[in-house]
C-alpha cells in the first residue's frame, strides 16, 4: 500500500516539473515515501527507479536538492535512495548508480568568501569544485561531502565522516578528514 | 530538610515546581498509553517528559524508573527497533536523556545514571538495510553487533557510538567524538573523531602519577 502511494506520489511530482519546472528532469519510477524539494534555478537530472524517504522516526524527514546558480548542474544515477539528505550545488554534483546517502549533506560552494565583507567567494571555479560520486557508494547518517572530492566506486563511509579529501574505489572510508581505513 | 523551608521554595519560584508537576503527569500518561496499546514498551514510574519522547517499532524497549527527559535543541528521546528481535534497554536512577537518538536492529544497553546530549547511538553502520544491491563491497559491514554501555557514563553533544563498541563505566565521551569497533576501560577520557585513544581521569586530575 505504502508503495502505490509512493509511486502515485512520484508521478504527480514528475506532472508538476513538467509543467512549472521545466529545467527539472525525471525518468521512470520515481518514489517518493516522504518529502522531496527541489530549488533554484539550475538543472536537475534524476534516474530511473531512485526513492525518496527519511528515516523512521526521526526529525528530519525530507530531501532537498538546491541549485543557487543558473549553470549549475545536479546529475543523479539510477537506482540511487535519498534518506532525509540535502544536495545543494553551485557548480557540478554527479551521483552514480546504485547510491545510498543516508541523512548527511554534499554540499559543492563554501557560499561566502573568507572576507570581512562576505561576499561570494571569489577563488572558485567549475574544476576546482566539482563533485564525484561513483557507483556503489553508500554514505552514512550525519556525513558531509565537501567541494572539491571524487569518490571512486564501491565505497562505504562511515558515518558521521567530514570527507574533505577525494577517495580511492574498493575502500571504507571513516573520521574527519575522512582517511582509508581498509582496502 | 525541614518541611517549611520546602514550602518556602515553592512559594519563592512557583512556575518551576509547577513546570516538574507538569512534567511528571506526562510521563506518567505516555506510561499508560504504552501499557494499553504498546505491550512492547516497559517504562518505570516516575518518567519525567520535558521534551517529545518518539518510540518506533515492534522491538522491546525497557527503560527503568526515574528517568528523564530534557528538551534539547529540537528533538527530545527518539527510540526506533527495526525487528522483533531487538532490544534496548535503559537502566533506571536518573538517566538523564536529552536529545539521544537510538536505531536499534539487534541489541543496545545503557546502564544506569547516564547523561546524554544530542547524540546518536546505531546498531549498524547503516539503518536502512534492505536492498542488497548495495552490499558488493563488504556483506559484513552491514551485520549489526550489540552495543554496551557501562554505568555512570556522560556522551557529550553530537557524538556517534557505532557498532561493535564498549564503554566501561564512569566514562566520559568528549563532544563530537565517534566510537566504532572499540573499547574504552573503567573510567576513562575519550576523544576524537575516530576515537583512537582514551586517558585514564585519575591521571588527568593529578590524583596517580
Amino acid at each position: 500500500m505504502k508503495d502505490i502511494i509512493a509511486q502515485l506520489r512520484g508521478i504527480l511530482f514528475k506532472i508538476k516539473c513538467k509543467l512549472f519546472f521545466k529545467k527539472v528532469t525525471i525518468a521512470k519510477g520515481l518514489r517518493i515515501y516522504k518529502k522531496l524539494k527541489i530549488v533554484g534555478p539550475g538543472q536537475v537530472f534524476i534516474g530511473n527507479n531512485c526513492r525518496v524517504a527519511g528515516i523512521k522516526g526521526d526529525a528530519s524527514k525530507y530531501v532537498t536538492i538546491d541549485t543557487h546558480s543558473p549553470t549549475a548542474v545536479i546529475k543523479i544515477g539510477d537506482n540511487v535512495s535519498l534518506y532525509a539528505s540535502r544536495i545543494s550545488s553551485n557548480y557540478q554534483i554527479t551521483i552514480g548508480d546504485n547510491v545510498l546517502i543516508e541523512e548527511s549533506g554534499i554540499v559543492d560552494t563554501d557560499f561566502h568568501s573568507i572576507d570581512r565583507s562576505r561576499d561570494l567567494p571569489i577563488d572558485e571555479d567549475l574544476n576546482k569544485c566539482r563533485i564525484n560520486i561513483g557507483n556503489n557508494v553508500s554514505i552514512g547518517a550525519h556525513s558531509v561531502v565537501i567541494k572539491g572530492v571524487a569518490i571512486g566506486d564501491n565505497v562505504v563511509i562511515v558515518p558521521a565522516s567530514v570527507v574533505s579529501m577525494s577517495i580511492k574505489s574498493d575502500s571504507l572510508a571513516m573520521g574527519n578528514p575522512a582517511r582509508v581505513i581498509k582496502q | 530538610m525541614n518541611l517549611w523551608s520546602k514550602y518556602k521554595k515553592v512559594i519563592n519560584s512557583p512556575l518551576y515546581y509547577f513546570q516538574i508537576f507538569i512534567a511528571i503527569v506526562k510521563g506518567s500518561f505516555y506510561i499508560l498509553y504504552c501499557r494499553i496499546f504498546k505491550r512492547n514498551i516497559k517504562i518505570g514510574f516516575p518518567f519525567i517528559v520535558y521534551g517529545n519522547v518518539n518510540i518506533k517499532g515492534p522491538g522491546k524497549v525497557i527503560i527503568g524508573k526515574k528517568c528523564t527527559v530534557v528538551e534539547n535543541v529540537f528533538r527530545g528521546l527518539s527510540i526506533t527497533t527495526f525487528s522483533n528481535d531487538s532490544i534496548v534497554s535503559i537502566g533506571g536512577e536518573g538517566c538523564l536523556l536529552g536529545g539521544l537518538t537510538i536505531r536499534c536492529h539487534s541489541k543496545i544497553e545503557l546502564g544506569n545514571n547516564i547523561m546524554t546530549a544530542v547524540s546518536l547511538i546505531q546498531d549498524t553502520l547503516f539503518v536502512t538495510n534492505n536492498n542488497k544491491s548495495y552490499t558488493n563491497y563488504d556483506s559484513s559491514l552491514w551485520k549489526s553487533e550489540p552495543i554496551v554501555i557501562g554505568n555512570n557514563v556522560w556522551l557529550g553533544g553530537h557524538c556517534c557510538i557505532l557498532p561493535g563498541s564498549k564503554i566501561g563505566d564512569d566514562c566520559v565521551l568528549s563532544a563530537c567524538s565517534v566510537i566504532y569497533k572499540n573499547e574504552i576501560n573503567n573510567y576513562n577520557l575519550a576523544s576524537g573523531n575516530p576515537v583512537r585513544r582514551s586517558l585514564p581521569i585519575e591521571r588527568i586530575l593529578g590524583l596517580r602519577k
